[in-house]
């Protein structure tokens, strides 16, 4: 068993407690009783079994894009793109379903899961391979490719694609019940899909610190030169993180699709992908890290949700909490180095203060 | 048919909106120039703008004028500049996730605010921004159609983008934020902390960010706030500011040609889906990331070229 990191988990929990001190502040601010919010916070997730299951579903959802953005940073590529790989996943899986209605079960689910994988990985190896082999900032193009995809989709949704009911605005056809994965608890987001994410899940983390490719990547990440010249492929891996944490991407699509919504629509994903972006960075880039705090933060999502529903504060105060917390992470070392620096100076400054006394003496 | 399509890409309307456009993404570029020349990647620009957009609005709203919405978007700017700074600049955080940060932050703070003090996700009908009609240009055929009758901060930005031009590269302070950035250590061993340059800049893009906010809100849109309506455009700022190498005037030109093609959308909507021809505008800011990469690749290899027949 590998030691824990007391020193993280001191500044994350130190982190949590001023981001939520922080929010209570905003809260009190725009006229809510911060007590008050954050009761409803925690009925919200765990007052009934539905909101459980909502939990665990929005958890997967996190840990998956999550750990795809750990893939890609891992060998130093950050991918921002998730959110268009994504929902590019979630169209073609739902679409593969609606073309091969009728046949089994068997065939349907997986040709859809491949289709969404290919898309999604496909969608990734374009900023891949402009880092890799052109050097063009991935940031920048991830971001615009994000906005083209959710553009396209949204065309298909309404225009080639579109629902045959004439009430569905910007919705593809329904896939067949048959196709459903069944609901483990009912009426609530959770399906069979969680199975499948607990094994990717296993598999990336495996993969990432138990294997040899696993290490190859952690050394690309860390001085790509060092490993280029002890003979790994660099540009060819660097390339495959980003295809398949694309290809996982587009999988959390179909998961949306054939879990939750059963077609789709743009509210398959608001923005979860930089949800999943912002758990990544708040562990670090640390594969367990981001399963355990996708628990976490899935937690305050539901609760935020039920908390609008029941005491009508705006479900937004989540993501201020969220990022605030991101602030303090990013800036720990900095902050307990200025403090160190403002200390050495007013121990210097007493120094000074304290010789000129005694050379008066 | 196509020449109905040529006839109304090619008309004035397109060359106004194609200056509507440009103006936000001009001057958030203004402020990520000065930033990238102080050698922070800066990201946050879209959450920035963001911001800028909801204060003004709030602004305007709160005290029923745009000029202290615009007032409020200044002291705005002032104050995320100084957050940008305090992680960036004294913290050393990675720019990289705190620009991150900044964008969600300000998606989630605009957002919460917006509820809480609008009841709903966004607000129209507040007082905007004026339009300025210069007397006598409408004389001129196509130019004045172009020119005139435009909202106050197109004007602004042109200004803004020769002082800033001149502010960075015919004086003192231009020059050492351009050290601050290059050779910070030259510029410590001359008496200047660095730090300070990059803490000038930071305020300078929260404020110019600020204005590209307002002027989307207030002046656009007259008066209008919607959820994340910032749309990526401070990402498309970043990539002006890329393109142009920090410099002012060039990328307020990149700004143009990202107007123009979003001018060109806005025109084949009447032929395309909204939705497809939405996208065109991201796409060409692909391919001039790409571009850019390639001419200073190309251009590195010609120089070095030259060096080699030197030295021979």
């Amino acid at each position: 068993m590998k030691k824990i990191n007391w020193g993280y988990l001191g500044s994350l929990c130190i982190s949590v407690l001023l981001a939520f001190a922080i929010g209570a502040v905003i809260l009190a601010v725009a006229g809510f009783s911060p007590l008050q919010a954050y009761g409803a916070m925690i009925d919200g997730a765990f007052s009934n079994a539905r909101h459980v299951g909502d939990w665990l579903e929005y958890a997967m959802v996190l840990c998956l894009t999550g750990l795809a953005c750990v893939l890609g940073s891992r060998v130093g590529i950050f991918n921002v793109g998730g959110e268009g790989q994504l929902l590019l996943g979630a169209v073609a899986a739902c679409q593969v379903g609606v073309w091969l209605t009728g046949l089994s079960a068997w065939i349907v689910i997986p040709a859809a899961a491949l289709a969404a994988m290919a898309v999604g990985g496909l969608y990734a190896l374009i900023p891949g391979w402009l880092k890799v082999k052109v050097k063009v900032n991935e940031v920048i193009t991830t971001i615009m490719l994000n906005t083209i995809a959710a553009s396209f989709c949204q065309y298909l949704a309404k225009g080639p694609w579109k629902n045959p009911n004439k009430n569905m605005v910007a919705a593809t056809a329904q896939l067949d019940t048959r196709y459903w994965f069944t609901n483990l608890i009912p009426n609530s987001n959770l399906s069979t899909a969680i199975i499948a994410a607990a094994v990717i899940t296993f598999l990336t983390w495996y993969i990432m610190q138990k294997t040899s490719v696993g290490y190859e990547m952690k050394l690309t990440g860390q001085n790509p030169r060092f490993a280029f010249f002890s003979g790994i492929k660099t540009d060819r891996l660097v390339i495959l993180c980003m295809v398949i944490s694309g290809a996982m991407c587009g999988l959390v699509g179909m998961f949306r699709v054939y879990g939750v919504e059963h077609l789709y629509r743009s509210s398959i994903s608001n923005q979860y992908y930089f949800e999943g972006l912002t758990v990544a960075m708040i562990a670090q880039y640390n594969p367990v890290t981001v399963i355990f705090l996708s628990f976490f933060f899935a937690i305050l999502k539901i609760g935020a949700q039920g908390m609008e529903l029941s005491a009508g504060v705006p479900n937004q105060i989540y993501l201020i909490i969220q990022t605030v917390i991101i602030f303090f992470m990013a800036a720990e070392s900095g902050i307990f180095a200025s403090l160190r620096a403002g200390a050495m100076r007013r121990r210097a400054r007493a120094d000074i203060r304290r010789k000129g006394d005694e050379s008066h003496a | 048919m196509l020449e109905d399509i040529l006839g109304s890409i090619f008309s004035a309307g397109t060359f106004n909106q194609m200056l509507r456009s440009a103006t936000p993404v001009a001057l958030a570029a203004l402020g990520g120039a000065m930033t990238e020349h102080a050698g922070i990647m800066n990201i946050g620009m879209d959450g920035m703008i963001l911001m800028g957009a909801f204060f003004g609005v709030l602004g305007s709203y709160l005290f029923g004028s745009a000029a202290a919405g615009v007032a409020m978007v200044l002291a705005m700017g002032v104050v995320v500049g100084l957050f940008f700074a305090l992680f960036v600049v004294k913290f050393r955080s990675d720019e990289f996730i705190i620009g991150t940060a900044l964008n969600t932050l300000a998606l989630g703070l605009t957002s919460f605010l917006s509820r809480s003090i609008f009841g709903t996700a966004g607000t129209k009908g507040n007082p905007a921004l004026p339009t300025v009609h210069i007397p006598g240009l409408d004389s001129i055929p196509f130019l004045g159609q172009v020119l005139n009758d435009n909202s106050l901060f197109v004007y602004l930005t042109w200004a803004l983008v020769l002082v800033m031009w001149l502010f960075v590269y015919k004086t003192p302070y231009g020059f050492w934020l351009r050290a601050s950035g290059e050779k910070p250590e030259t510029l410590r061993t001359a008496g200047i902390a660095p730090e300070k340059m990059k803490w000038l800049a930071s305020i300078l893009c929260g404020l110019f960010c600020g204005l590209a906010g307002a002027h989307l809100s207030l002046g656009q849109l007259q008066g209008t706030f919607a959820e994340n309506m910032a749309n990526s455009r401070g990402y498309i700022a970043f990539a002006c500011v890329i393109f142009s190498k920090a410099n002012p005037v060039m990328a307020f030109v990149a700004a143009l040609m990202f107007g123009f093609f979003d001018a060109i959308g806005l025109r084949l909507q009447d032929y395309i889906s909204s939705d497809l021809t939405n996208t065109i505008p991201y796409i060409i800011t692909v391919v001039m990331m790409v571009y850019v990469v390639v001419r200073s690749q190309r251009r590195k290899r010609r120089a070095g070229g030259r060096l080699t027949r030197k030295q021979a």
